[in-house]
């Protein structure tokens, strides 16, 4: 297998403090909304934002979206983010990113793979970071916020909540690389899924595309909210549903990484996760 | 007849998808952004492609057959007298 265990980057903006937590018995959260679930219900008290990838992330094509967990009002919310932002946090080593707290000051977030620096509100998130490994999500001028200047986050949810946060900007860099350990089965296993275009539920267009996406499309410039399940723990687009919902699909992908998930794990995951929604709604 | 080198031919083109990227680091047998020769960089007005000159030693028929909106071009180098 190739790894055991979640890495998570638990960052406390109250005390300006961060490490990396390795929780050993969260593999059958998979990752992506699953893994950020799990992680809202154990750091709840603390009013988390969990910014979250799956296994696939940087692997495979299409799957080229973050996942957003938190808590507002409304409740429980799973927004979903694209661009470049899953392949800086894959890169970075982590699988989450957990925001806890509230910053005193106005800040932006510097994270440099696990390394993290509380930057003054006064710097232009813009220039930190690495160029070609960086992502910046940061808000602009009109108070919008906006992920690498193009990519927004469905609604104003996480708006409001960095907002309440005092947190004006986070910059992800991730400059980690993994060797394959089967590279012909990937790579067999990675152009046939990129062949599949037409199995996407989206048109080919000239729009900036997400990481890994070649379809340049105009509908992943706002992201998504809730959706399928599976999907959205690997993190895949939805719009590539028809590839990425499938069970046999998923296992395969998983197999050629190392990963040493069952079928049966992968099918209970959508209930794995729905009881975890509901446990946190009670 | 010279050696084939990968040129940017339509950086206008690029919707910063880093399949190039991919197809450099997987040639390497790696994933990953660092070390690639091919680096995609967010601009105001687009994308800026920077190409490192040693990836002509690599695939670049496959790399540029990797771009969506075929940024890239081959052309031939004279040879050297």
């Amino acid at each position: 297998m190739i790894s055991s265990g979640k890495n998570v980057l638990c960052i406390n903006l109250s005390k300006q403090q961060s490490e990396v937590k390795s929780f050993s018995d969260l593999d059958p959260f998979l990752g992506g909304v699953g893994l950020g679930a799990k992680l809202l219900q154990l750091y709840k008290d603390d009013d988390p934002v969990i910014l979250s990838v799956g296994p696939l992330n940087g692997y495979f094509p299409f799957v080229s979206k973050t996942s957003v967990v938190l808590q507002d009002d409304d409740g429980v919310e799973d927004i979903y983010v694209g661009g470049t932002l899953s392949f800086r946090i894959k890169f970075s080593g982590v699988d989450a990113i957990v925001l806890l707290g509230k910053s005193k000051n106005s800040c932006v977030l510097n994270i440099m793979d696990d390394a993290v620096t509380f930057e003054s509100n006064e710097i232009n998130a813009g220039t930190l970071g690495l160029p070609g490994k960086r992502s910046v999500l940061a808000f602009n001028s009109n108070n919008e916020l906006f992920l690498d200047d193009y990519f927004k986050l469905p609604q104003d949810i996480l708006e409001a909540k960095m907002t309440s946060k005092a947190l004006v900007g986070v910059v992800v860099t991730g400059t980690k690389t993994f060797s394959i350990k089967t590279p012909d089965k990937y790579n067999e296993l990675y152009k046939t899924l990129l062949s599949r275009i037409s199995d996407l539920s989206v048109e080919k267009n000239y729009s900036p595309s997400c990481s890994g996406c070649p379809m340049g499309c105009d509908r992943s410039q706002i992201g998504e909210r809730a959706g399928d399940l599976l999907v959205h723990s690997l993190v895949a687009c939805d719009y590539a549903k028809r590839i990425y919902g499938d069970v046999g699909t998923v296992f395969s992908c998983l197999n050629v990484l190392g990963y040493d998930y069952t079928h049966e794990d992968i099918e209970k995951l959508p209930t794995l996760i729905d009881t975890t929604f509901k446990e946190l709604s009670s | 007849m010279g050696k084939k080198t990968l040129r940017v031919a339509f950086p206008e083109r690029c919707v910063g998808c880093e399949l190039c990227v991919m197809e450099v680091q997987r040639q390497l047998k790696k994933v990953g952004l660092d070390g690639s020769l091919i680096r995609i960089l967010r601009e105001k007005s687009g994308y800026t492609i920077s190409i490192d000159p040693k990836v002509d030693s690599m695939g670049i028929e496959k790399i540029k057959l990797s771009c969506p909106t075929l940024v890239f071009s081959l052309e031939e180098q004279a040879n050297d007298l």
